[in-house]
C-alpha cells in the first residue's frame, strides 16, 4: 500500500514538474541542439536547408580563421582584466561600505546606476564624454594641461578605454553580491578575534576571506561567464577596431551570422565559445562542489 | 429570395468593406530624417486610402537582422521595406522581393524620372524591377565656403601653390586646401569618418574614385592593388593623420560632422543628407557657410534606399499603394521642402525645392555621375572586410600595399562565391 502511494506521489511529482522540464527543453535545449546541428550543415540565411551536410568543416575553417583566433585572444584579455579589476575594486568598495551605518541606501544607490542602464546607452554617453574634442573628459583633462587623448582611435588606448568603461558599468554587479556576502558573516569570529589581540588584516585574511570563498567564487564565476559575452559595448563604442584591437568573439560571431549570413560557421565558433566557457567554469564549479 | 440576396450581398460588402478598413502596413525603418519626414506624410495616405501605416523605426545596425526572420517567414510581418544598396544582391538571390514590373506597367508608374545611377543601384537586378528608389545618400564634399571666397585666403593660397582659391574640381587641387587650410583659418583641413567598417570603407572609395581607381574590372577581377588604389589610401591616411582631428580614426559620421558643424574643420567628404542639419543652427556652428560639391575627378560614391516588397509580406497589393503613393511626385516633392534626400530627378527642378535648398542643384550633379559600390551578394561582408583592413593601414598594424592586397584577394574569393568572377 505504502510502496503503490510513493509510486502515485512520484507520478505526481512528475506531473508537477512536466510543465517546467517542457519549458526548459523549447526554450534552452531546443535552440542549443538546432545551433550545434547546424554547425555540420552548409546552413546559410540565404539558403535555410539541411540538404548540404558538411562535418566539421565548418570547424575547421573557423580554427584556421586568423580573425576569429585574434577575436579570442581578444576575449581572453579583456575578461581576464575586467573580472580582476572589477574584482579587486568591487570588493574594497563593498568592504567600506559593509563598515558604515549611515546613508548606506544613498550609496546603494548612486553605486547601483551604471549598472541600472543598458549597454547601449552606457557606450553612447561614453561615446560623448571620449570624443577628443568636443567631449567632456578631454575638456577637464585639458584644464590640468593635458593635451588630447586619443581614447578610441589608438588600438591599445582603445583597449584600455573599454576595459575602463566596462568596469565603470559593472563593478556594482560585484559590490552588491560581495556586500551581501559580507554582511551575512557573522559578528562573534571577528570579536573573539579582537579579544585575542589580531588586527585588521589577520581578520581579513583568516576571518572574512575563509568565509567569503563560496561568495567570490560563485560572483566571479557568473561575471566571467557574462564578460565573455560582452557584445553591446563593442557595438556602439568601436565596431571592433581600430583595425581589430576591440573585436571580441561574441561581436565578431554576431557578425558572421548578420552579416555574413553563415549560420553554419556563426554556429561552430558558438559551439567552440561554449566550450571554452565550459572548460573555464568546470574547475570552478569542482571547487565550489569542494567548498560545500 | 430577392430580401436573402440583399441580405447577402450587404453582408459582403460589409465584409470587404471591414477588411479594406482593417489593413495596417507595417514596416521596419531607419531612423533618418526622411522615414520622420514621410511619418509626418502619412496622414495623407490614411486619407486617400483608407490604409493604416505604422513603422517601427530603429537605428540602422538593428534593421537587416530584425528584418531577416521576416523575410525568410512564409507570411511574414513586414508588409513593406526599405532596402539598402548593400542588400540587394542578397535579398534579389533570396528571392525575398517580390518583383514590381507588373504592378509598374498596370498603374503606368513613370520609372524614367529616376536617376539611371539610382535605378541601377537600387531598382533593377539584371532586368527585372524590385524595388522603387527611395531616398539618395550619395556622398559629396562638403566644405566652408566662406573660406574660399576669402579674399586674404585667395592671395594666400595663390602665392603658395600657384593656383585660384575656388570650389576644387580636381584631387591635387583639393589636397592642397587641405593642407593649406590645416591650422590657417580652421583648426584641420579635413576631418575624416574613419571607424570600421562602414563609416571607413565608404569614405575611402571616394578617395579611390577620385584617384581614377576602381574595385574591379569587367570580370570581377579586383583592382585595388593598382596604383590608384595605393595612392588613394596614402592619401587618405596623410589626411587622417596630418590634417584631421586626434581620434579620427574611431569617427563615425555622427562624430566626424560635429567636428564640421563646430566649424573646426576645413572641409568633410560625406552624405550629402548632412547639408540641412549644417543650416540648423541648434547643431552647427557654420549656417551659410557651408557648400556640397561633387568629391572632385568624378570621385562621389553613389548611395540609396530602395522601396521593395517582401515575398513573405502579407498585404503585397496595399503595400505597392503606399509604394506609389510615397514616391508620387506630389510627395517627393514634399519631402523635399521638408529637407529629405528625394531620387527622382523631377525633383531636382523643383523651382520651390531649389529656392529653400540651392545644394540641391550641385546633388543633382552628383547623383548624375556618382560612382556606385560593388553590389552583389556578399557586399555587406566585403564592407566589414574592406573595413577592417582600410583600419589596420590607419593604425600602421599593416602595410598600405599588405592591405590592399587582403582587400583585393577576399573581393575576388567573395566574386566567384557569387559566380562573378570569369
Amino acid at each position: 500500500m505504502n510502496k503503490n502511494l510513493e509510486l502515485a506521489d512520484r507520478g505526481f511529482g512528475y506531473i508537477l514538474v512536466a510543465p517546467t522540464f517542457i519549458i526548459i527543453l523549447a526554450v534552452i535545449l531546443f535552440p542549443i541542439t538546432f545551433a550545434i546541428v547546424s554547425s555540420f550543415f552548409d546552413y546559410t540565411l540565404i539558403n535555410k536547408s539541411f540538404n548540404n551536410f558538411i562535418g566539421i568543416e565548418n570547424y575547421i575553417n573557423s580554427l584556421k580563421n586568423e580573425r576569429l583566433i585574434n577575436s579570442i585572444l581578444v576575449t581572453f584579455f579583456f575578461v581576464i582584466l575586467v573580472v580582476f579589476f572589477e574584482f579587486i575594486l568591487g570588493f574594497f568598495i563593498a568592504l567600506l561600505l559593509n563598515s558604515i551605518n549611515k546613508f548606506k541606501t544613498v550609496y546603494y544607490f548612486i553605486l547601483l546606476l551604471p549598472l541600472l542602464i543598458n549597454p547601449i546607452v552606457v557606450g553612447l554617453i561614453w561615446r560623448m564624454f571620449l570624443h577628443p574634442q568636443l567631449g567632456i573628459l578631454n575638456f577637464l583633462l585639458s584644464l590640468f594641461g593635458i593635451g588630447e587623448v586619443n581614447w578610441l582611435g589608438d588600438p591599445h588606448m582603445a583597449f584600455t578605454t573599454i576595459i575602463f568603461v566596462d568596469i565603470w558599468h559593472q563593478v556594482s554587479f560585484m559590490i552588491i553580491l560581495l556586500l551581501a556576502g559580507l554582511s551575512a558573516i557573522p559578528k562573534e569570529p571577528y570579536e573573539a578575534a579582537k579579544t585575542d589581540g589580531a588586527n585588521i588584516i589577520d581578520c581579513f585574511l583568516h576571518i572574512t576571506l575563509p568565509y567569503m570563498r563560496p561568495v567570490i567564487v560563485i560572483t566571479v564565476l557568473i561575471r566571467l561567464i557574462f564578460a565573455i559575452k560582452t557584445y553591446d559595448l563593442i557595438y556602439i563604442m568601436t565596431k571592433g577596431g581600430p583595425g581589430d584591437s576591440t573585436d571580441l568573439i561574441s561581436y565578431y560571431i554576431y557578425r558572421s551570422a548578420f552579416i555574413s549570413l553563415n549560420l553554419g560557421e556563426a554556429a561552430a565558433m558558438s559551439s567552440i565559445l561554449l566550450l571554452i566557457i565550459i572548460i573555464i567554469t568546470i574547475p570552478l564549479f569542482r571547487y565550489m562542489d569542494r567548498l560545500d | 429570395m430577392k430580401i436573402v440576396k440583399s441580405l447577402l450581398l450587404i453582408s459582403l460588402i460589409s465584409i470587404f468593406s471591414f477588411s479594406a478598413k482593417a489593413v495596417t502596413l507595417n514596416a521596419i525603418m531607419e531612423n533618418v530624417p526622411d522615414t520622420l519626414f514621410i511619418q509626418e506624410l502619412l496622414p495623407d495616405f490614411k486619407a486617400k486610402t483608407g490604409i493604416d501605416v505604422e513603422f517601427e523605426i530603429m537605428g540602422y545596425g538593428e534593421m537587416h537582422p530584425k528584418m531577416i526572420p521576416s523575410l525568410t517567414a512564409s507570411t511574414g510581418s513586414i508588409d513593406f521595406m526599405p532596402v539598402d544598396f548593400y542588400w540587394v544582391g542578397e535579398f534579389a538571390l533570396a528571392g525575398w522581393m517580390i518583383p514590381l514590373d507588373d504592378y509598374i506597367e498596370k498603374d503606368s508608374f513613370d520609372t524614367s524620372v529616376y536617376f539611371d545611377s539610382m535605378m541601377e543601384l537600387v531598382g533593377k537586378v539584371e532586368g527585372t524591377t524590385y524595388m522603387l528608389p527611395f531616398y539618395n545618400y550619395a556622398m559629396g564634399l562638403t566644405y566652408r565656403k566662406d573660406l574660399v571666397a576669402d579674399a586674404t585666403h585667395q592671395a594666400g593660397f595663390k602665392s603658395k601653390y600657384g593656383m585660384d582659391l575656388k570650389e576644387p574640381t580636381s584631387w591635387d587641387e583639393y589636397m592642397n586646401q587641405v593642407s593649406y587650410f590645416t591650422g590657417n583659418g580652421t583648426k584641420y583641413g579635413v576631418v575624416n569618418q574613419g571607424s570600421k567598417a562602414d563609416p571607413v570603407a565608404m569614405e575611402w572609395s571616394n578617395y579611390l574614385y577620385a584617384n581614377g581607381g576602381r574595385f574591379h574590372d569587367e570580370n570581377w577581377h579586383g583592382e585595388l592593388t593598382s596604383d590608384a588604389a595605393k595612392n588613394a589610401l596614402a592619401d587618405y591616411i596623410h589626411n587622417l593623420n596630418n590634417h584631421g582631428p586626434t581620434g579620427a580614426a574611431a569617427f563615425g559620421f555622427d562624430e566626424a560632422f560635429n567636428v564640421a558643424a563646430q566649424g573646426q574643420a576645413y572641409s568633410y567628404i560625406t552624405y550629402n543628407w548632412f547639408m540641412p542639419s549644417y543650416e540648423d543652427a541648434s547643431q552647427s556652428g557654420v549656417v551659410g557657410k557651408m557648400a556640397l560639391a561633387p568629391v572632385p575627378n568624378n570621385g562621389s560614391l553613389n548611395g540609396a534606399w530602395g522601396w521593395a516588397i517582401p515575398t513573405s509580406s502579407p498585404n503585397a497589393d496595399a503595400a505597392w499603394e503606399f509604394i506609389k503613393w510615397v514616391e508620387s511626385p506630389e510627395i517627393v516633392a514634399k519631402r523635399a521642402l521638408m529637407g529629405g534626400a528625394p531620387t527622382r530627378s523631377d525633383a531636382f527642378n523643383n523651382p520651390e525645392v531649389l529656392a529653400k535648398y540651392p545644394h540641391y542643384g550641385a546633388l543633382k550633379n552628383i547623383l548624375a555621375t556618382a560612382k556606385n559600390f560593388p553590389v552583389f551578394t556578399y557586399t555587406p561582408q566585403f564592407v566589414e572586410i574592406m573595413g577592417t583592413e582600410l583600419s589596420k593601414a590607419i593604425i600602421g598594424e599593416k602595410s598600405i600595399d599588405d592591405a590592399l592586397a587582403s582587400m583585393n584577394s577576399e573581393l575576388e574569393a567573395l566574386a566567384k562565391k557569387d559566380g562573378l568572377y570569369k
